[in-house]
């Protein structure tokens, strides 16, 4: 039983760990941005951002604050990318999705709110992966302990059954829905203009449709400096690789470069 | 930026006479001190003529022990005598003393027209003396004679040329700082003026080069012209006005305020246009000037920065650091039902607007608020003193009668202490609207009146729109992507059959074992009782009947064998002769028929 208390307590400081909190100060960035000075504020977000501290992780809020600075600067397809990351690393945090959806408006860019996105503002995927695999994992070594201690109280074995069960279930179900899983499979049109979607990877290629700046994609596949991608309505085709960038942004290497 | 313009045409006039210099006479070069001898403490002019070239190829120091000589700029000079025009090109030198001492400059090589010309050498000595004495009385260096060809030395004494000040004279600079000790925010205005030998036409190079680490000066604004009289000598004066702000406490020592320039002062007049008569003629000034760059410096400025102290700070403490007063408006005071209303709070004064955060709303129940946009109406061209207005868009949620008041701290450097602010509410009746209230432009309505709340899990804003505070860290993968899941996973998997094997053995251990070694133990039990002398007759019919069904043989055979056992057991058990031990002949028959029944014939087979 030691043993086991020892264990769950470094899973739950494990947990704790990918939710820590970082001693970066935005303070003075904040501070700019509050003075009305925004160019020089996103100036500081972007090189807050750029800082080995975030070169494991991101964080939502130093997103949300460029975005913010980005919107008031005049780069609004810039902001939707800074939104769209704030929104994967908290997919429940309802100040971005609202500016999301503000920017996407005024871009012309539909934007649908699904089930999940709501169900996103009561439980985090994060919680649902952890939460669940732990209680489905205590239910399980509640029910081998109960099998052996105490076989005939079958309604405490069908209960820690059921955490077992039902523990994995709502982790195996935020993990299918957890939007990081598909995030690095996609990529936000940042070009200015909107790019022309092709049949086949070259500038000859029949044009298939236009994607507006700020659209979510897919991409489906990599050929040098044309990708094939999907826009989640039925539209795919190929497009110049530098129209697109990734969700998931380049991390900062450790030493800080 | 050009002080005095007169000199176009003279500068025409050199260049014909350049250009009529262009069958040059030989090439020469000398060397010439402006002193021989200095005292301690103050400094030296060392120029390098070069005569009868346009350039040349001159080395920028002079490794002298104890001195200290350094190309400063270069000039060109247009002689001509009775006619006769040459060109030189001098280049100056500054002789800094760092000792005491007789000392000789050695011979200069000098690459010119493709040839190398050698100087001759010259004494230099430099006496002892106080600093401040050898200042106050350092004479202004000689004036030097146009270095000429031998020969054409004029016999007559030389004619009095015009009158080179040293450099110091001719530009110097000041900086005034009202304070030396600065709190980190605080605006301070400083003052720099940049004086100019107003004798000489000058023209401005660039832009003032000032400020520091950890220090901002505000952009300068055109500077101010003006004249002074310093020690009789008349200057023009340029004053530059700023604004200094500190961003970290600490000392520092800011690097003297720079101003490029250059100046045209007279020189390099030959014999015949140094005549007073002549320069009369030419307006009362020498036709013959030359060009020198000046870099004019102010002296250092030594700050000390001050944090701003953590104690008794406001909570509505926003960094504006200053001395201001507030004033609040209401724009509209009677709105329409469910028309937003327009607070506007107004902070006047002086000090740092720009980093001026708005003030916090107090009494707000009742009223659903915005973030302020706000505007900054300066007094002066450096944005020191102004009125900074913050308009606060308000919509009632509940019938009300008085706007929301307003609380603005600042930290006030002369009280060396936060200062709180307030207003209180002003009339404003307003009722809310029957129908929702759309969101205003730029502004988004808090979370809570959309109905969809803030998640917990998040560090949500006091209003949407603002920068959130604090950072905390999210991976950019799913945690079953992450290894330090998976390992956990696979702790747990290992942990659970650990603990289940555990549990088995411990169970097993508190039944006695697994069924096949309690099998084993019984049949060696059995066997013993068997075999044992003293055993009566029963017990060990009792024991080969159930020895011979533990066995594990056709079950013909061992009903054969059980058959006669059970018979015997119960004619003991119920007849007579059942309690006394079993004849030696009998029981040997009896080993010899369980030891049929199986190849271990102690313990048989085990199934």
């Amino acid at each position: 039983m030691k043993h086991l208390m020892t264990f769950l307590l470094t899973l739950g400081l494990l947990t704790v760990s990918l939710c820590a909190v970082v001693p970066v100060d935005s303070g003075s960035a904040n501070a700019q941005f509050h003075a009305g000075r925004t160019a020089e504020a996103l100036s500081s977000y972007r090189t807050l951002l750029a800082s080995s501290a975030f070169a494991k992780a991101g964080s939502f809020e130093l997103w949300y604050n460029r975005g913010l600075a980005e919107e008031k600067t005049g780069e609004p397809v810039a902001a939707s990318l800074s939104f769209r990351r704030a929104l994967i690393l908290s997919p429940g945090f309802v100040p971005a999705r609202r500016q999301l959806s503000k920017i996407l408006e005024s871009l012309g860019v539909p934007f649908r709110e699904t089930p999940i996105d709501k169900a996103f503002t009561l439980i985090s995927p994060e919680a649902m992966i952890l939460g669940g695999a732990i209680l489905g994992w205590l239910g399980l070594l509640a029910f081998v302990v109960l099998f052996y201690a105490n076989r005939e109280k079958k309604g405490y074995l069908a209960l820690a059954l059921v955490c077992f069960v039902l523990g994995h279930g709502v982790s195996l179900a935020g993990s299918m829905t957890d939007p990081r899983r598909v995030a690095a499979s996609q990529g936000v049109v940042t070009s200015k203009t909107s790019p022309t979607l092709r049949a086949t990877p070259a500038d000859s290629g029949t044009a298939a449709g236009t994607l507006s700046p700020g659209t979510l994609t897919s991409i489906l596949s990599r050929n040098g400096a044309w990708w094939y991608v999907s826009d989640g309505s039925g539209h795919t085709g190929w497009i110049p690789s530098d129209t697109i960038t990734p969700l998931i942004p380049a991390l900062p290497s450790a030493s800080g470069s | 930026m050009i002080f005095n313009g007169h000199t176009g045409w003279r500068l025409s006039l050199a260049a014909v006479l350049t250009a009529a210099s262009l069958h040059a006479a030989d090439v020469s070069v000398s060397a010439e001190l402006s002193r021989p001898d200095i005292t301690a403490g103050t400094m030296a002019e060392l120029q390098l003529k070069v005569t009868g070239a346009q350039t040349a190829d001159v080395p920028k120091e002079i490794d002298v022990e104890g001195l200290q000589i350094r190309l400063t700029g270069q000039s060109t000079q247009v002689q001509m005598v009775n006619f006769k025009v040459s060109s030189s090109v001098v280049y100056s030198y500054i002789v800094m003393p760092l000792r005491t001492g007789d000392f000789t400059i050695p011979a200069i090589g000098v690459l010119a027209d493709g040839r190398r010309f050698v100087t001759s050498a010259l004494p230099f000595s430099v006496r002892p003396g106080s600093a401040a004495s050898s200042a106050a009385s350092a004479p202004i260096p000689q004036p030097m004679l146009p270095q000429m060809p031998p020969g054409m030395r004029p016999r007559q004494a030389p004619r009095p040329a015009p009158q080179v000040p040293s450099a110091n004279r001719l530009a110097f600079g000041e900086i005034h700082c009202a304070k030396k000790s600065i709190y980190v925010g605080e605006m301070v205005p400083v003052e720099i003026q940049f004086f100019f030998d107003a004798h000489y036409p000058v023209q401005v190079r660039g832009k003032v080069d000032f400020g520091g680490e950890g220090v901002l000066a505000e952009r300068f604004p055109d500077p101010k012209e003006s004249h002074e009289e310093r020690d009789g000598v008349t200057y023009n004066v340029l004053t530059f006005h700023t604004l200094l702000s500190a961003v970290k406490p600490g000392s520092v020592d800011l690097a003297p305020a720079k101003l490029d320039s250059q100046m045209q002062i007279p020189g390099g007049a030959p014999p015949g246009f140094d005549d007073p008569v002549f320069q009369q003629l030419l307006g009362g000034q020498s036709p013959f000037t030359q060009s020198r760059d000046l870099a004019v410096k102010t002296a250092p400025l030594h700050l000390d920065i001050m944090p701003l102290p953590k104690e008794k700070r406001p909570d509505s403490f926003g960094g504006a650091v200053g001395q201001f007063d507030i004033d609040a408006v209401v724009a509209n005071p009677h709105p329409a039902p469910g028309d937003p209303a327009t607070l506007l709070i107004k902070i006047g004064g002086k000090g740092n607007f720009k980093a001026m955060g708005p003030p916090v709303l107090t009494n707000a129940e009742g009223w659903r608020t915005y973030p302020p946009t706000d505007k900054f109406d300066s007094s002066d061209e450096l944005s020191y003193t102004g009125v900074k207005s913050f308009d606060y868009t308000l919509i009632a949620q509940q019938d009300r009668q008085l706007s929301p008041g307003a609380e603005f701290s600042y930290f006030d450097p002369v009280a060396q202490q936060y200062v709180t602010l307030t207003t209180k509410p002003l009339p404003l009746v307003s009722t809310p609207g029957s129908a929702a209230v759309p969101p205003l432009s730029g502004a988004v309505a808090p979370a809570s009146a959309q109905g969809s709340p803030i998640p917990k899990q998040s560090t949500g804003p006091a209003k949407e729109g603002d920068p959130l505070g604090e950072i905390t860290l999210r991976s950019w993968t799913t945690p079953v992507q992450r290894p330090e899941f998976l390992i956990a996973s696979l702790a747990m998997i290992v942990a659970t059959v650990a603990l289940a094997g555990i549990l088995y053995l411990r169970d097993l251990q508190a039944r006695g074992g697994s069924d096949r070694s309690r099998r084993r133990r019984r049949i060696a039990t059995l066997w013993s009782v068997i075999n044992a002398d003293t055993s009566d007759a029963i017990s060990v019919y009792d024991a080969a009947v159930e020895y011979a069904g533990m066995m594990d043989v056709p079950e013909s055979a061992r009903d054969a064998v059980t058959g006669p056992l059970k018979e015997q057991r119960d004619k003991l058990k119920y007849g007579t002769g059942g309690s006394f031990p079993l004849p030696p002949a009998e029981r040997e028959s009896l080993l010899a028929t369980l030891r049929g029944l199986g190849p271990g014939k102690t313990g048989g087979s085990i199934s």
